[in-house]
């Protein structure tokens, strides 16, 4: 906290706020406040209530709430709409996860901006328009009053939410409220509009109250911390506070599954168990039945939220052991060094030889040439050895799905070869061979769309072994079974519909499928990206396992140098559908030769605040 | 320059079609079973009077060849002559277009607009006590046909309260603005089954728009109610709902034949039905076609207004 903010009232003051979405109980007796020009960050896992609380702010929820929020003094849950009305986007404003949706894709995005400056300032046309073009260069938009101009669409998302930040600064609010606003950006842009906040508090004195799953991100903006679990505030203090010397025992596990891409490596740590149940909280400590240090007391007394250390610290933590759980934690475990790090002997399991694949626009009328086709896959030629792993790491559009696709046989590359130790794979993976589908098998990003609605598990990991093993009757049951056991699921899900599952459990079967025929190579298409940090450890371990059982090679496509630095033998940085570099992960994260690999790992957000803004070489 | 090639794309498919619905109405009426000149003279014909016409109408000569001549004189604009009245059909089929179009482009002008704001109004509160009052009276008006409301309202507004006329009664070269206390009942008939189709297409929609993120900033940006619903989410839910108007047009023409016989109002609707019965082929033929054609230009019309007003797809 900074030294006017103790004097200073907040701008936000939030006191027991509970929300409910009929029986579940989302959010439970949340308290804090942000001080004018502080920035506070609230972490948390999914269905940890943080965004209820953010859009709780803005009075924005289909739940109910009680508590008070006051935003500058005013207490919002008492407003009149039309009170309300004039609190929004002048008071609070807010940004959003996804700026292509948050924006009105039929407005021009300088009228979406202009449009606030005239309803909360009385503005008249011509000079709310000049002054959203204004707005639009403070943002660092280049040609402002050209973009003005433009449809939501003809932007990249990158400068998507820069309008969307230029859109929540126009009535100089004096609290942003900033929902996940980099997440689904490339790092590279992320690094870039994390600069911008800063700069943009720095200089208009604007509170940030910042929500985001990633540690790495609210270090890079926030001044406090607040870690939000199964809808309750478990620690709070400053960044350095929670994020170097953790005083809850699940901001410590979070920290410990969470990949990093310096310092030794580190088996990843996964947090056991689930979520509690939303409409029966525990009684005792939330997180109890998932610590690895809980005792009898923990089960049964709900910890407060108490200062940490000597009375009246700013760090405070709903832990009863919380100064000494350093102690009680067990020490976190290393990665056990890979002894082969020579050249394997032997032909390589799947070779990729001057792999081409471009895409064709339409042409604009009939009969004429289209646009430029784009090359998706530019000449590419990799190999990956037997029970080892490749990794494309690249940003959104650099051609890394396409090339797995490729493989995969689900998109037809124009020119180049892909051979299967030695043996050329039909291009279609409809006209490859039964033994050849088998050997190749795929894991997707999106577990959800992957899994057929209408199959049990059951059905889903047995297919493979019908098909390609003849199982039937009791023998594939009993297989199926192992294979999930193999996956850490058990019989009990056998019956139950992708629906009836927990995103991390999705994922599991969909490795159990994917390992069910005894495949030679799995392709891992962002297998975690869609899930949570802990749940993401669990798998990347769970694939690291099979990996190291089957002997299997995996092509893992990922935009995340992290998980990458943790699982792969070997990285390759594709960027515009060319390789630019490739190698080790020790080499290629440890002294990258390109400046596209260094600037790509200079945006990744650390837990150390950054001393200077990232550039891209063009 | 999108826009253009779109508009050229679908004008080339729409000639195509037109093409392909030539064919198969040449095709139906000329191949099935059946002598056309007998079906045209009735049982009571003489052989002589049935070669008589067979020579008249050309129907000796080989199918490919008659359709191939009346395709030509169809692109000159001759339509051939009608074997009820003796005259040639295209000024006989202008008049009666006319006609048809009027009380077409009335029902559209009035029932399209007010179908969006039906569905507006019940989207805004789905569940509502007016969302289910809407929504009751569209499921009713929607399974009932056309001549089912036509009666009814026949029968509650020029029997039982003689207000309006029941029928047109007009002469084909009459012009029906002229009397326009003819053409309200007609109007009203063709009105209530648009509403309650439209009305329903555009609370789906609504509901969606009123659901997405962008909507959520404009409330969250401070934006009052109506200039949400009006300036937010109206952009967005025009451009789905005018193309869902340009399909429906086949249901409106559809809706023209039954009531224009209905209420016996002179135009292209009733002109095909005295056809048939008359089994006037060449009028047949083609009103068939012009219904088709502009249905085609129609739904055409309504892609394009679609098309201009989605920022995304115009540029």
């Amino acid at each position: 906290m900074n030294a006017i903010g103790q004097l200073a009232p907040p701008v936000l003051d939030v006191r027991n706020l509970s929300i409910t979405y009929g029986p579940l109980r989302a959010v439970r007796g949340v308290s804090f406040s942000i001080a004018p020009g502080e920035a506070l960050g609230l972490i948390g896992e999914s269905g940890s209530g943080k965004s209820s609380v953010a859009y709780a702010v803005m009075r924005h929820i289909k739940g109910q709430a009680t508590g008070t929020v006051r935003v500058d003094g005013q207490d919002i849950m008492t407003l009149s709409e039309p009170a309300l009305a004039r609190m929004r986007g002048r008071t609070a404003a807010m940004v959003y996860q996804d700026p292509m949706s948050a924006l009105n894709p039929a407005i021009k995005v300088g009228e979406q901006i202009a449009e606030a400056i005239r309803l909360h300032r009385a503005a008249d046309r011509s000079t709310a328009w000049t002054r959203a073009v204004a707005l639009l260069e403070r943002v660092h938009l280049p040609h402002p009053s050209e973009i003005a101009h433009r449809y939501p669409h003809q932007l990249s998302g990158g400068q998507q939410q820069r309008v969307v930040i230029a859109m929540a600064l126009a009535c100089q609010p004096r609290l942003l409220i900033m929902d996940e606003p980099t997440t689904g950006l490339d790092v590279t842009t992320e690094a870039v509009i994390l600069e911008l906040v800063n700069e943009l508090r720095r200089e208009t004195g604007v509170a940030v109250l910042f929500i985001s799953h990633n540690m790495g991100v609210v270090a890079q903006v926030c001044d406090r911390v607040g870690v939000l679990y199964a809808g309750q505030l478990i620690e709070e203090g400053t960044t350095q506070q929670v994020l170097r010397t953790p005083r809850h025992p699940y901001t410590v596990a979070l920290m410990r599954a969470m990949p990093a891409i310096g310092g030794p490596r580190r088996r990843l740590a996964a947090i056991p168990g689930r979520l509690p149940d939303l409409r029966t909280p525990p009684v005792g400590c939330v997180f109890s039945p998932r610590c690895a240090i809980a005792e009898a007391t923990c089960h049964d007394v709900m910890p407060e939220l108490d200062a940490a250390g000597h009375a009246g610290s700013t760090h405070h933590s709903r832990c009863h052991f919380q100064n000494e759980i350093h102690q009680r934690l067990p020490p976190e475990p290393l990665m056990e060094e890979e002894a082969v790090t020579t050249a394997v002997k032997g032909r390589p399991r799947l070779q990729m030889v001057d792999l081409c694949r471009s895409f064709r626009g339409r042409s604009a009328l009939p009969f004429l040439r289209g646009p430029a086709p784009v090359r998706a896959v530019d000449h590419v030629t990799l190999d990956i050895p037997a029970g080892r792993t490749l990794a494309v790491v690249g940003e959104s559009g650099s051609g890394k799905s396409t090339l797995a696709r490729c493989v995969a046989g689900l998109i037809v590359p124009e020119a180049g070869d892909i051979r299967l130790e030695e043996a050329v794979l039909e291009r279609l993976v409809q006209r490859r061979p039964r033994p050849a589908q088998q050997a190749v098998q795929f894991v997707f990003q999106n577990p959800d769309a992957a899994l057929n609605p209408h199959r049990t598990v059951a059905e889903i990991v047995g297919r493979p072994m019908q098909l390609y093993g003849g199982l039937a009757g009791r023998a594939l049951r009993r297989r199926v079974i192992e294979q999930l056991e193999s996956v850490k699921l058990g019989e009990r899900y056998l019956d139950l519909y992708p629906r009836e599952m927990s995103g991390g459990e999705k994922q599991r079967v969909s490795i159990a499928r994917a390992f069910a025929g005894h495949p030679r190579l799995v392709i891992c298409d962002e297998p975690t990206s869609a899930l949570d940090i802990s749940v993401q450890a669990a798998i990347l371990n769970e694939l690291l396992a099979l990996q190291r059982r089957h002997g299997t090679s995996y092509l893992f496509i990922s935009h995340d140098l992290g998980v990458v630095r943790h699982v792969a033998h070997h990285v390759a940085i594709m960027r515009q559908g060319r390789i630019v570099e490739s190698g080790s992960p020790a080499a290629v994260f440890g002294a990258p030769r390109e400046a596209y690999t260094r600037a790509l790992i200079a945006a990744i957000p650390t837990l150390e605040p950054r001393p200077q803004p990232v550039s891209l070489p063009t | 320059m999108q826009a253009l090639g779109f508009i050229l794309r679908r004008t080339l498919l729409l000639a195509v079609v037109l093409l392909v619905v030539s064919l198969l109405t040449f095709g139906i009426v000329n191949v099935l079973p059946g002598d056309v000149a007998t079906a045209v003279l009735g049982d009571m014909a003489t052989p002589e009077q049935a070669a008589a016409l067979r020579e008249r109408l050309g129907l000796d000569e080989p199918l490919a060849q008659r359709y191939l001549a009346w395709l030509t004189a169809l692109l000159q604009g001759d339509f051939g002559t009608s074997l009820q009245h003796g005259q040639p059909i295209a000024p006989l089929l202008m008049g009666r277009l006319g006609n048809s179009a009027i009380l077409g482009l009335l029902t559209l002008t009035i029932a399209a607009p007010l179908a969006v704001a039906l569905g507006i109004v019940a989207a805004l509160r789905p569940g509502g006590l007016l969302d289910r009052l809407i929504g009751a009276i569209a499921v009713g008006a929607y399974a009932l046909p056309e001549y089912v409301i036509g009666l009814l309202a026949i029968l509650a507004f020029s029997i039982w309260l003689p207000v309006l006329p029941g029928t047109s009664l007009m002469d084909p070269n009459e012009n029906p603005l002229a009397r326009p206390e003819a053409l309200v009942l007609p109007v009203c008939v063709l009105i209530t089954g648009m509403l309650a189709f439209i009305s329903q297409i555009t609370r789906a929609s609504m509901i969606q728009v009123m659901a997405s993120p962008y909507v959520r900033t404009a409330i969250l940006k401070g934006v009052p109610f109506r200039r949400v619903v009006l300036k937010h989410a109206l952009p967005n839910l025009l451009p789905p709902t005018i193309t869902e108007i340009g399909m429906y047009l086949g249901y409106v023409i559809g809706g023209l034949v039954v009531v224009e016989t209905l209420f016996s109002y002179a135009g292209l609707g009733q002109l095909v039905t005295n056809a048939v019965s008359y089994r006037d082929v060449p009028v047949i033929q083609a009103t068939v076609l012009l219904v088709a054609a502009a249905y085609g230009i129609g739904n055409l019309l309504a892609d394009v207004v679609a098309l201009l007003l989605t920022p995304r797809l115009r540029a």
